[in-house]
């Protein structure tokens, strides 16, 4: 007998007996999905919905055959459980297994790829089989999910809600919420809010953000960063100390979701538009500029692409627009998101080109991002359009002194860096060679390197 | 004489420290060794190199001869011995000079060339460039990464070749370039695969970096463009080959998975500029896309693929990948966004996909970008392809996915052709909720009448346009008929009969009105044109039309009369379907009242 032949028969064993012993782990009991335990993981937790699981595996066709294999990789596979990311019976199986356990699986086709099968290598009505000589499929490692990839939000979730729908921003939702800080409980309490304006409550942004990710009935436990808590300010009502970590538990216990843009017509989207700027203007004055953008931001993302519009419909779409980019650029000031700032000002402009807040707002961003010449030229407009206002005439002064000093730096560090390359280009005589980094080009890099220092000195 | 000169400078260099060589020495080896070239003397100037003796003066003066043999070695015919000898002279450059300048004096080489000399060029110089990228000490990371670029971008405004004449062909020696430039890459992708095969923790992050960078250049260009498919009588398409290498490289360094499974946000904004940022997101996104189409539509490096995904997430993650594609409006990137949309359809069971993806919004922008090409592409079978993708689409969802889809694309879609498209499909799940036994909340009762009220109605109402809307409207007649035949006023399983009335108001009663105002407005014009068929005929035109800068010519009053017509008939067609309905509606109210009495 060959060593294929071997395994191959091993293989039909061991498929044999799980379809002998194996355990039925289908919530339906259909035999969907059966299992055996070859040996039992070193821990009693298993992972959690939507953790991030580790896992090594084998997979074969009934006929023996290899599809699949994580070794071969050299690299354990990672999903998010329960998430439908995998085929069926794997969400079902890794759930059962505990961190160290090493299981056989067999999966019925309905479990795995049906009928369509997955080309090119799992043909129609395919039962899998994960196993291997050495070990089936192995749990290696979990852990909690990540919900923005930036650490700010985990969550693991203690049950699963139900349906795979979620709350919008904007949408309306009932929770019941318990929140900790270093051990001790400072909140609890059913509440029913609208997802972005959870700060009326005295709820963090990271729950509203979490919440887009939950489903009706999920009860779930966040660990929020400081930035997605009370931040800096700290919560003094609750006695919450400045860039506190909390620990929320949170029970979606329903929700009605806010209407899709596509979903509103042009008379809708002006009514609601008047709300919510209503409401962002009070985050505003409340210093809330994460909540005030999420209002303003609806603004846009409703009337910003509405055409068809009969011509009073779009002057008031023009006046919100308007209104509600000059606004968020004022928020992104503050939130020191410069960049971004500048955007809306430039949409605004769009709109209206001699807008006074618009330019001023703009040359403010560009100040504060260090490019002295643009915000003096908004500065200036400003004064085109308004001789009297003082405040970007000093403005204007700023402009030109930061301009001084930054070439006087320049001119230092500018100094030293043309000694160089004087040096440098001593040495390689004849058909002389500048900079290599300047003189060879990188596409764009360099244009932009040479714009930069043709702006400068 | 050339000859001469050169030894006497080479002479005079030759009792020289490597220290004290000057600039006006450069400069003459330079003129000396260059009149050589000119005058023919390569075999001579290939001695001198050889020699053992001048071996210190090649490695410092050496690199300044590459741009007067290279513009030598093109004036040349193939298998001239003179040719041969520059060759070699290359080949003795790249193993005696200073590593630095050599590769910066090949690099200026290849930025000056262009056009169709591009192709010679790179082939020529990829080789040395090479030898001279091995031996380089400091910075090779950086300078791999700069010639690979540099190479990309000469070969990227080269024409791509599209049929298989032109591959063969290959006019512009692209297909060359391209796995010469893959041999090029090898020496430095196993050198990233030893360093982790050594260390798993240590990566040579920056030399992989490069490579990647490479790929996704060479996946947006010239992959994004090229036909792909196999050709008859080619044995190795150079395409499909070079796709296979590029995918070997990405799979050899690690970096396949992250690139098609994790979105890389944040990493590509070491801009200062937001402008570039943006571009080389774009450029990112068309990259990747690329990937996709060759994994999954054509299964280069599937082998080495997990296969335990869910077809539903492999779809997800396609279509932020389909939706680029599917903006663009060249065929071959048009195409590859229609092929892999299907590839991942095929891989699902209908009806299994569940409505709560549509709130993602890729899963509704896409199905929109599918509509307009169905309606504004140009290319008949895009149109065509489009239209029974989106079937596909359709066919996918569960029922509420499919509710929620229609409503969309009611609303969205803005072409009569199309809402008559999505109204016949409604009809025909209507007709499978109320046929089977399953129970389908979502095409019977109070849901399928809020979609009703959207399809049993008139955009403007008397004044719609019944011609522009003829698909639309003739669909929705068609499925008022099916529900009235169907469904009977005591089961009222549709709800149809429930909302009688407001159907009547929104729909007939301004249809009636708006085909007696159509049929007479369109009789008056037909008169008037047969009374004026005379005057008509050497009265100048009024408007002209033009189309893609041909205008169209004028037509004539015949013409006009049979366009007048052929929209009567139309009114016609649908007053027919509109009686046949009302008579409908009318016998089964009185079948009901009998039954009653």
């Amino acid at each position: 007998m060959t060593t294929d032949e071997a395994t191959k028969s091993e293989g039909e064993v061991q498929a044999a007996a799980l379809a002998e012993r194996g355990e039925d782990i289908t919530p339906a009991r259909d035999r969907g999905v059966l299992k055996i335990i070859k040996r039992p993981g070193s821990e009693d937790e298993s992972p959690m919905i939507g953790d991030k699981v580790y896992v090594h595996y084998k997979g074969k066709l009934a006929n023996g055959k290899k599809f699949d294999s994580s070794r071969d990789r050299n690299e354990p596979f990672v999903f998010s459980l329960g998430k439908g990311q995998v085929i069926k019976a794997w969400d079902i199986g890794v759930a059962t297994m505990r961190k160290g356990e090493i299981c056989y699986l067999l999966c019925k086709p309905e479990y795995a790829y049906g009928s369509a099968g997955s080309a090119p290598k799992i043909p129609s009505n395919a039962t899998l089989f994960f196993e291997a000589s050495k070990a089936g499929v192995e749990l290696l490692d979990f852990k909690g999910e990540d919900l923005f990839e930036d650490g700010g939000i985990i969550r693991r979730i203690k049950r699963k809600g139900e349906g795979y729908s979620n709350p919008n921003e904007g949408a309306t939702v009932e929770i019941h919420l318990e929140g900790f800080c270093g051990g001790t409980m400072f909140d609890c309490k059913d509440v029913k809010f609208i997802v972005g304006e959870g700060e009326d409550h005295d709820i963090p942004i990271g729950i509203d953000k979490a919440l887009e990710k939950m489903q009706r009935g999920e009860h779930c436990v966040l660990y929020l960063g400081p930035r997605y808590g009370f931040g800096e300010a700290g919560k003094p009502k609750y006695g919450i100390q400045a860039n506190a970590e909390l620990v929320y538990e949170v029970t979606l216990k329903s929700f009605e979701k806010a209407k899709e843009s596509w979903e509103m017509d042009t008379k809708e989207k002006l009514e609601q538009a008047a709300i919510v700027k209503e409401k962002g203007t009070t985050y505003f004055k409340e210093g809330k500029y994460l909540q005030a953008v999420i209002q303003y931001g609806k603004i846009v993302s409703w009337l910003e692409m509405e055409y068809g519009l009969s011509e009073k419909e779009s002057k008031a779409s023009d006046s919100f627009l308007l209104a509600a980019f000059l606004n968020l650029a004022m928020c992104y000031l503050k939130l020191r998101e410069y960049t971004k700032a500048v955007e809306c000002c430039d949409k605004a402009l769009g709109l209206d080109q001699d807008n006074e807040k618009g330019l001023y707002r703009r040359g403010e961003a560009r100040l504060l991002m260090n490019d002295f010449e643009l915000a003096k030229c908004d500065f200036q407009k400003v004064l085109e359009v308004n001789p009297q206002n003082k405040a970007a005439k000093s403005q204007i002064s700023i402009c030109q002194r930061k301009t001084k000093e930054h070439n006087e730096r320049d001119r230092r560090i500018y100094a030293n860096m043309f000694t160089k390359f004087a040096e440098r280009d001593a040495k390689v005589p004849a058909a002389c060679f500048g900079p290599p980094e300047l003189r060879v080009k990188d596409a764009g890099r360099v244009c932009d390197k040479k714009r930069w220092i043709k702006a400068k000195v | 004489m050339a000859v001469d000169e050169l030894q006497a400078i080479i002479q005079r260099c030759q009792i020289l420290e490597e220290a004290d060589f000057k600039g006006e020495d450069f400069n003459l080896f330079l003129v000396a060794g260059q009149k050589c070239l000119e005058d023919g003397y390569a075999a001579q100037l290939l001695e001198v190199i050889q020699n053992e003796k001048n071996k210190v003066i090649i490695k410092n003066m050496g690199w300044n001869l590459i741009s007067p043999l290279v513009r030598c070695i093109f004036l040349y015919e193939q298998g001239d011995d003179k040719r041969e000898h520059c060759l070699k002279i290359l080949d003795q450059l790249a193993q005696l000079c200073n590593p630095k300048e050599l590769f910066l004096g090949l690099l200026e080489q290849i930025e000056q060339t262009s056009g169709e000399q591009v192709c010679q060029t790179v082939l020529l110089l990829l080789q040395p460039l090479q030898t001279v990228l091995l031996k380089l000490q400091n910075k090779k990371a950086y300078s791999v990464g700069l010639s690979l670029a540099m190479i990309m971008n000469q070969l990227t405004p080269l024409p791509v070749p599209y049929t298989k004449q032109q591959i063969q062909e290959d006019q512009f020696g692209l297909c060359r370039c391209c796995s010469a430039v893959v041999d090029f890459a090898k020496p430095f992708v196993n050198e990233v695969v030893k360093s982790m095969e050594k260390l798993p923790e240590y990566n040579d992050m920056e030399l992989k970096e490069e490579l990647v960078k490479f790929c996704m250049k060479s996946l947006k260009h010239p992959l994004l463009t090229a036909h792909l498919e196999q050709l008859e009588g080619i044995e190795e398409h150079p395409f499909r080959r070079f796709a296979a290498e590029i995918i070997d490289i990405l799979w050899d360094i690690r970096e396949l998975m992250p690139l098609v499974f994790l979105h890389r946000k944040g990493k590509s904004s070491h801009w200062e500029n937001q402008e570039f940022a943006d571009i080389e997101q774009q450029n990112v996104a068309d990259s990747v896309a690329c990937l996709s189409y060759l994994i999954f539509v054509h299964h280069f490096g599937i082998d080495s693929f997990p296969v335990v995904f869910s077809p539903s997430y492999l779809l997800q993650c396609n279509m932020t990948h389909i939706e680029v594609l599917l903006k663009r409006t060249e065929e071959s990137v048009l195409s590859k966004g229609i092929d892999l949309f299907e590839s991942c359809l095929l891989r699902m069971e209908d009806n299994s996909l569940l409505h709560q993806y549509l709130e993602l919004r890729d899963f509704i922008n896409v199905p929109q970008d599918l509509v307009k090409v169905m309606t504004l592409c140009p290319i008949e079978h895009m149109r065509q392809k489009s239209l029974s993708i989106l079937q596909l689409f359709i066919d996918k969802f569960d029922a509420e996915g499919k509710y929620t889809l229609f409503k969309c694309l009611l609303k969205t879609s803005n072409h009569a052709g199309v809402e008559g498209y999505i109204i016949k499909n409604i009809k025909d799940q209507i007709h499978l909720s109320l046929t089977k036994e399953c129970d389908n909340i979502w095409f019977t009762g109070h849901h399928l009448i809020s979609l009703l009220d959207l399809v049993l109605s008139l955009p403007e109402g008397a004044e719609t346009d019944l011609l522009q809307n003829s698909d639309r409207i003739m669909a929705s007649l068609n499925l008022l008929r099916y529900l009235v035949i169907k469904d009977c006023e005591s089961d009222n399983q549709t709800g149809v009969w429930t909302m009688l009335a407001k159907i009547e108001q929104n729909f007939l009663k301004p249809l009636h009105v708006g085909l007696n105002m159509s049929k007479a407005h369109y009789e008056a014009e037909i008169k008037s044109k047969k009374e004026n068929r005379k005057e008509a005929s050497n009265s100048n035109t009024i408007c002209s039309l033009t189309i893609s800068g041909e205008k169209m010519p004028a037509m004539t009053t015949e013409m006009q009369l049979q366009v007048l017509h052929s929209a009567l008939f139309t009114f016609d067609l649908i007053e027919s379907v509109l009686a046949r309905v009302e008579e409908l509606i009318e016998m089964k109210i009185k079948a009901a009242m009998n039954e009653d009495s």
